[in-house]
């Protein structure tokens, strides 16, 4: 056991850190080595192939990047019959696949499908995607809902269920309780922060649709301030995000509560991000003779 | 084409300073200039780490695409406009400094030969076509027309339009294009530039029976086709999909280009 371990639920990992669902793919690998990142995270898949959203779909703002995707993929059946055997063949660390529904009843048909497939580590539920209208965060807003959603997903996998949050709502220890009590293994969040841009000339929003989602640098005293809120609330581990670009960045989330952490839009900014991290944090456990175990929660006030 | 972009830092050999806030940055490296071709783009940004970027109190920001304008020889040039926080940042590169890249990235226009050829630019438009020129020059016959805001918008060329009449005939460029295609008897147009020049000039060149194949610009996050935020609508009314300027681009085709969900 390496001092870069952590448990997730029901795995253990080589590494602490993973990636942002649809901030990394198989291409980011001509870049880095595989085995920086403890688990690969794909981008959301839905039952049906999704279009996306009109454009312009991003804008780069003061500190972060706005983005309005809208969850475009291929749909379930094509993912299964020409991605997933495409990662089964590439991937050479533990598959975590991301999916969304518009209803309880859609999420149990892709995770039934999905059951069937091997080469899956656990699943991601997206509860909280803030640029469609049906799925994601519609879900992510409701405690009973998502009570509701982990316990009948829960009950059809051993497969790790990792629950992802949205900070867009009031409370989020409540849906994080919820999903605890549904059986999810364990959480992720922040997904994005609702966000907006407009060209002070023409008045016109710099995103198609109005609002979007904001991720970056600029939202990682808010994720942070959640991670640690969630982290003090649940007893499951925790994959935190939102603004971390350096090992810093990572540390501090790990001492919040975090037992992983993932990279997203610091994929897009510097695509040696996850390296540099695993270097960075690996360098500083062995100084300090850490373990992860030594830091995780251990926060001080 | 190589289909395994590296993330290189290289110096920057000279810098060449143009009117209106255009600038050019070449470098100077073998192995890049044999992979590309015209139409082809790289990720550039001025070399910063994460740390030195605390240090400076200055926030990194996402690499932009940047077009080859040049490329002979070992030696690469980009052509850019300061319009905002990504390249007044390049803007402010000297000579000697680094420049973090990626690519050669996207697709690349298809080469003709012995064919009646419009090249269209726009604005920031024009460096694609310029690198585009220099490799089919000895193989057609060309006829450029390029337009701009204002004078500080205009680079060599056979024909100019200018929106305030500073310099050539006053307009918008593509008010001169329907004439060029039927006096010249244009059988090819290649076309780069702003979208509403684009959206025209597919227009007419379609009604003419002009193969038209033009330069997408998006806002890009990755360049590498992970994101889907470059994306552009391609195939026909009844059956389109969402591709991405990056990977399946930046050329299309423009006939294959949903203009009107743009």
């Amino acid at each position: 056991m390496s001092i870069m371990t952590t448990k997730l639920g029901k795995l253990t990992l080589d590494s602490p850190i993973t990636v942002a669902s649809g901030t990394f793919d198989i291409e980011n690998f001509h870049f880095i080595n595989q085995k920086c990142l403890g688990a690969f995270v794909c981008k959301t898949i839905t039952r049906y192939p999704k279009k996306g959203n009109p454009t312009p779909r991003l804008y780069e703002s003061e500190a972060g990047l706005i983005n309005s995707i809208g969850l475009q993929n291929p749909g379930l059946d094509l993912f299964v019959h020409e991605n997933l055997p495409m990662l089964r063949d590439k991937l050479e660390v533990p598959l975590i696949v991301s999916f969304s529904g518009s209803s309880i009843a859609e999420f149990e048909e892709i995770m039934a499908t999905l059951e069937t497939q091997s080469g899956i580590a656990g699943y991601e539920l997206n509860v909280s995607c803030p640029n469609v209208d049906n799925e994601g965060i519609a879900f992510g807003v409701d405690p009973e809902v998502i009570h509701q959603l982990c316990s009948r997903l829960c009950s059809i996998t051993r497969r790790e269920v990792i629950v992802k949050l949205t900070p867009n709502v009031t409370d989020i220890t409540a849906i994080a309780l919820a999903a605890e009590a549904g059986g999810a293994d364990s959480i992720a969040l922040i997904n994005t922060v609702f966000g907006m841009a407009i060209d002070w000339k023409t008045g016109r929003s710099r995103i198609k649709k109005g609002i979007g989602g904001y991720s970056g640098i600029g939202i990682k005293p808010i994720a942070l301030a959640l991670t640690y809120k969630a982290a003090n609330a649940v007893k499951i581990p925790i994959t935190a995000m939102g603004g971390i670009y350096t090992w810093e960045d990572a540390l501090e989330f790990f001492w919040a509560g975090a037992s992983m952490v993932a990279l997203g839009t610091a994929n897009f900014i510097d695509p040696l991000s996850a390296a540099k991290l695993q270097e960075g944090l690996s360098a500083f456990l062995i100084e300090h003779r850490y373990s992860m175990r030594d830091i995780i929660g251990k926060c001080i006030l | 084409m190589k289909d395994t972009p590296e993330l290189r830092s290289i110096a920057i050999y000279s810098r060449e300073e143009l009117c209106g806030g255009y600038f050019v940055l070449w470098i100077w490296d073998d192995e890049l200039s044999k992979q590309c071709s015209p139409g082809q783009f790289f990720e550039i940004r001025a070399q910063a780490s994460f740390h030195d970027a605390w240090d400076s109190q200055r926030i990194p920001k996402l690499f932009k695409p940047i077009s080859v304008y040049d490329n002979s020889g070992g030696r690469i040039g980009f052509f850019i406009k300061n319009v905002g926080a990504g390249t007044s940042a390049l803007a402010r590169l000297k000579a000697g400094d680094m420049l973090e890249l990626i690519g050669p990235l996207g697709n690349s226009f298809p080469v003709v030969s012995g064919k009646r050829v419009l090249l269209l630019s726009g604005g920031i438009g024009y460096p694609p076509l310029s690198y585009l020129q220099k490799e089919i020059i000895n193989h057609n016959l060309i006829f450029w027309l390029h337009g701009g805001a204002t004078q500080a918008d205009v680079f060599p060329c056979d024909e100019v339009w200018t929106v305030d009449g500073s310099i050539g005939k006053q307009g918008m460029v593509t008010q001169g294009l329907e004439d060029v295609i039927i006096n010249k008897k244009i059988e090819v147009l290649y076309s780069c530039g702003p979208l509403p020049m684009l959206k025209q000039a597919s227009e007419i060149a379609f009604r003419h029976g002009v193969e038209h194949y033009t330069s997408m610009e998006a806002y890009m996050a990755c360049g590498i086709g992970v994101c889907h935020g470059c994306a552009v609508p391609i195939g026909s009314h009844d059956d389109w999909d969402y591709l991405r300027v990056c990977k399946e681009g930046p050329v299309f085709n423009a006939n294959d280009v949903l203009w009107s969900e743009l």
